[in-house]
């Protein structure tokens, strides 16, 4: 995909860097296209949440500039730009632990000029979120889908996710789904979101970001990263020979004279079947997991996005 | 509006080229009628679980080919599809299956007399049975 000149980016970073105790994240570079949905996927402590909280401007980096919405970089971020962030941190406020959650999202509707109260209320019952009770007694998954009712009741434009579905509920998890793509479906809603979940990347995600060792390796259309590689079984000719086919990157015997092939799209061997030199007998896609792991070892996707 | 498409994730052929045969498809054969809003893209993407620039080519190429139109602040509507388009169609879609079919045989060695007289006699048994049913005149 070809970055239209007119797209606006919500959040740009810009050789951004943040010196930690233990590391350093960054440089960084990524733009977060508005009205788009960008997933942040790595390993436990890449550098995803800091990533967030950058975004948040909850923490300031030490060299590099950030801007959202085309503003001006490294300045305050703007009142009115702040009311419409809507934010779910991977471990919820300390400082709304006493209050139950009623009481917090009374709280949270005076910061949020476009707090729906119809809304919350139709979420609260939807997600059976125990109202009266204090938020640090609820279950850890309760406390996420208040979490999440609030975020969508706050009628953000730009919403920071770290984690949502930690804790959830499999049918939770499903009205989580279906709640934010209802909210996509209103003008230039952009969604950043950090998550394990595969099933969460292929349901809500337009461009997945590789966050690994405190860096970005790339950002990647999800369709196009999920179609890169195919893993084929063939039958009709030695390893040695189907490495050289174009495309391909390994290949292991898997039975008798049945060859597991890995490949860069799988057009190199359909060619060979084709011409009648090779049977192919199944073949497969691989899985994001899959997929990120050869990323790291070094096969990135061709079509990465700057 | 619910879109039958299917995808096969395991396909060599790209996303987006699986959504555009089968909804031009669906276009052509007059199944999706002239005139039809169609989901809007990040809705379409949704139920798809595909991305919105994946719905967004297939949109575009279509619309590049005037089976569909965009009304600003509308959406997209399935545009009418001439009586000649679909001839064309038509004979596209059989001629390619035909095509498979003749392929199949040759690459088990079938020769053309076998062939021809295998088809003749399908061809027989198909259009038979529907003309006893009276569906076909």
């Amino acid at each position: 995909m070809t970055w239209a000149a007119e797209q606006i980016n919500a959040i740009e970073m810009k050789g951004v860097v943040k010196e930690g105790r233990r590391k350093t994240i960054g440089p960084l570079d990524l733009r977060i296209p508005q009205g788009y949905v960008v997933a942040l996927v790595g390993p436990n402590g890449s550098g995803k949440s800091t990533i967030m909280n950058l975004m948040l401007q909850t923490i300031h980096p030490d060299a590099g500039e950030i801007s959202w919405y085309g503003g001006p970089a490294n300045q305050a971020l703007p009142l009115d730009l702040k009311q419409r962030i809507g934010y779910v941190p991977e471990n919820p406020a300390l400082e709304e632990n006493f209050l139950t959650a009623r009481e917090a999202a009374e709280f949270r509707s005076h910061w949020y000029p476009t707090w729906n109260q119809q809304r919350f209320e139709a979420l609260v019952s939807r997600f059976e979120i125990p109202c009266g009770e204090r938020l640090n007694r609820m279950s850890k998954g309760e406390r996420r889908k208040f979490e999440i009712a609030a975020v969508l009741a706050a009628g953000s434009k730009l919403l920071l996710l770290d984690e949502p579905s930690s804790g959830l509920d499999p049918f939770a998890w499903k009205d989580m789904i279906e709640q934010l793509r209802a909210c996509l479906d209103q003008e230039d809603v952009t969604i950043v979101i950090s998550t394990h979940v595969v099933e969460e990347v292929k349901r809500l995600a337009d461009f997945i970001v590789l966050v690994h060792r405190g860096r970005i390796w790339g950002m990647a259309e999800k369709d196009a990263l999920f179609s890169i590689w195919k893993e084929v079984w063939v039958r009709g000719a030695e390893p040695e020979e189907l490495a050289e086919v174009p495309g391909v990157l390994s290949c292991v015997p898997d039975g008798p004279s049945v060859v597991r092939v890995l490949a860069k799209n799988a057009a190199g061997l359909e060619t060979e079947e084709r011409a009648g030199a090779i049977q192919i007998l199944k073949s497969r896609s691989l899985e994001l997991d899959e997929i990120l792991e050869l990323w790291i070892q070094g096969h990135p996707p061709e079509e990465l996005i700057s | 509006m619910w879109i039958p498409i299917q995808i096969n994730e395991n396909s060599a052929e790209p996303l987006y080229h699986q959504i555009e045969t089968q909804l031009r498809s669906l276009i052509v054969s007059g199944q999706i009628e002239e005139g039809t809003l169609l989901p809007s893209i990040r809705e379409f993407a949704g139920s798809l679980n595909c991305s919105v620039i994946t719905v967004r080519r297939v949109y575009q190429d279509l619309e590049n080919e005037g089976l569909l139109r965009t009304k600003q602040g509308t959406g997209t509507f399935v545009a009418s599809v001439g009586a000649g388009e679909r001839d064309a169609y038509r004979r596209t879609v059989v001629q390619e299956a035909v095509e498979a079919a003749v392929d199949t045989g040759i690459s088990v060695q079938y020769k053309e007399d076998e062939l021809k007289n295998l088809f003749l006699q399908i061809l027989k048994q198909k259009y038979g049975d529907a003309k006893s049913k009276g569906e076909f005149k």
